[in-house]
């Protein structure tokens, strides 16, 4: 490994080796061991970590414990999670399209449809069609 | 106490003679949240479990909030973002999906995206102060040292774009691994090692007091 290697290796993932990729880890410290200018750009590595490190403190728990109720308290509110698309990619995509209520609307569409089907006028009733035995019995009364 | 009575009267043994296939149809009151894994309470999450969904913030919300204020630079700001990440967390627990992510790396995605989008805002008010307040047992010239470089820093991680701030949180502060962090930051494993690459020029040579 070059130092070029090894600088582009401490930019990219700091100055700590557990966190250099394990392929270039061997080669990394055995450059370490052998050059000083190696070890001068792992010491300026290292300082940027320990400023990253110092800079971020860690939350007190009154925060904590501020955040978690107020989120408690939305949570309480919000409606419950959304359940999974499932089926077809083609009606997973084609549901948002359909608008809302739609279920509703197809429902009331199938019962006016059966209303108006149940009220359509219809022909006589069986007993009020002069059928050919009625119209004998009468040609036979009349003949008496 | 309710897990009591249900004892007692004979239902939980009722509940529990049932063969039940996975965690996610485990009955409420017999669950153990405290020992459940992430992915487990989110799958309960998922189901309306509100006191899982609890659960996981306590185990979650501190390294968050961290995340978050790393990239917004600012307490309120980082605050609002985990807030806007945790119930949009809620929103979306039934369609986690074990097999793509851990629960924490997914946290951790929707915290960085939410932090990202309040961060291009334009800040209200010059960048508070993230840092720990100088020490003040420490003499007045350590403190004042301290101080410059705290702002030092401050000025030159507010510098950064809110992607290079949040790929040194994932990958530096939160220790995610590579792929995790170029997961949650939705890009390549080249494109975080850029990220971070740039970053730590940046503050590198804002440390060292010349331009990068």
């Amino acid at each position: 490994m070059r130092i070029e290697d090894l600088s582009r290796l401490l930019e990219t993932h700091g100055a700590d080796p557990a966190r250099w990729p394990p392929a270039r880890r061997a080669a990394a410290l055995a450059l370490l061991e052998t050059s000083a200018e190696a070890r001068r750009r792992r010491a300026a590595a290292a300082a940027v970590d320990a400023l990253l490190r110092e800079s971020l403190p860690e939350p007190d728990a009154e925060t904590l414990a501020r955040m978690r109720d107020r989120l408690a308290r939305a949570i309480a509110r919000a409606p419950l999670p959304e359940a999974p698309r499932r089926g077809p990619p083609v009606l997973r995509w084609l549901r948002p399209l359909v608008p809302a209520g739609c279920g509703a609307l197809a429902a009331l569409a199938t019962c006016l449809l059966l209303m108006g089907l149940s009220s359509w006028p219809r022909g006589p009733a069986p007993e009020e069609v002069l059928g050919a035995p009625r119209l004998l019995a009468m040609m036979m009364e009349s003949g008496e | 106490m309710l897990n009591a009575m249900l004892s007692f009267a004979g239902w939980e043994a009722a509940i529990s003679d049932r063969v039940l296939p996975g965690p996610a149809l485990q009955p409420r009151l017999s669950r153990d949240l405290a020992a459940a894994p992430d992915e487990t309470l989110l799958a309960w999450a998922g189901e309306g479990d509100r006191m899982a969904f609890d659960q996981l913030a306590l185990r979650h919300l501190g390294r968050l909030h961290q995340v978050a204020l790393r990239i917004t630079g600012r307490p309120a700001e980082a605050e609002e973002a985990v807030q806007d990440a945790m119930l949009s967390a809620w929103r979306n627990a039934a369609r986690f999906d074990p097999a793509r992510a851990r629960a924490g790396t997914w946290l951790y995605s929707i915290t960085a995206h939410a932090a990202i989008d309040r961060a291009r805002r334009p800040a209200p008010m010059p960048l508070e102060a993230a840092g720990d307040p100088a020490d003040p047992a420490a003499d007045p010239e350590t403190r004042l040292a301290e101080r410059q470089r705290q702002e030092q820093l401050q000025a030159a991680m507010a510098d950064l774009p809110p992607r290079q701030r949040a790929a040194l949180a994932l990958a530096y502060d939160q220790g995610l691994s590579g792929a995790e962090a170029a997961a949650a930051l939705s890009v390549s494993l080249r494109g975080l090692e850029g990220l971070l690459r740039r970053a730590r020029g940046l503050l590198a040579a804002r440390l060292r007091g010349t331009p990068e």
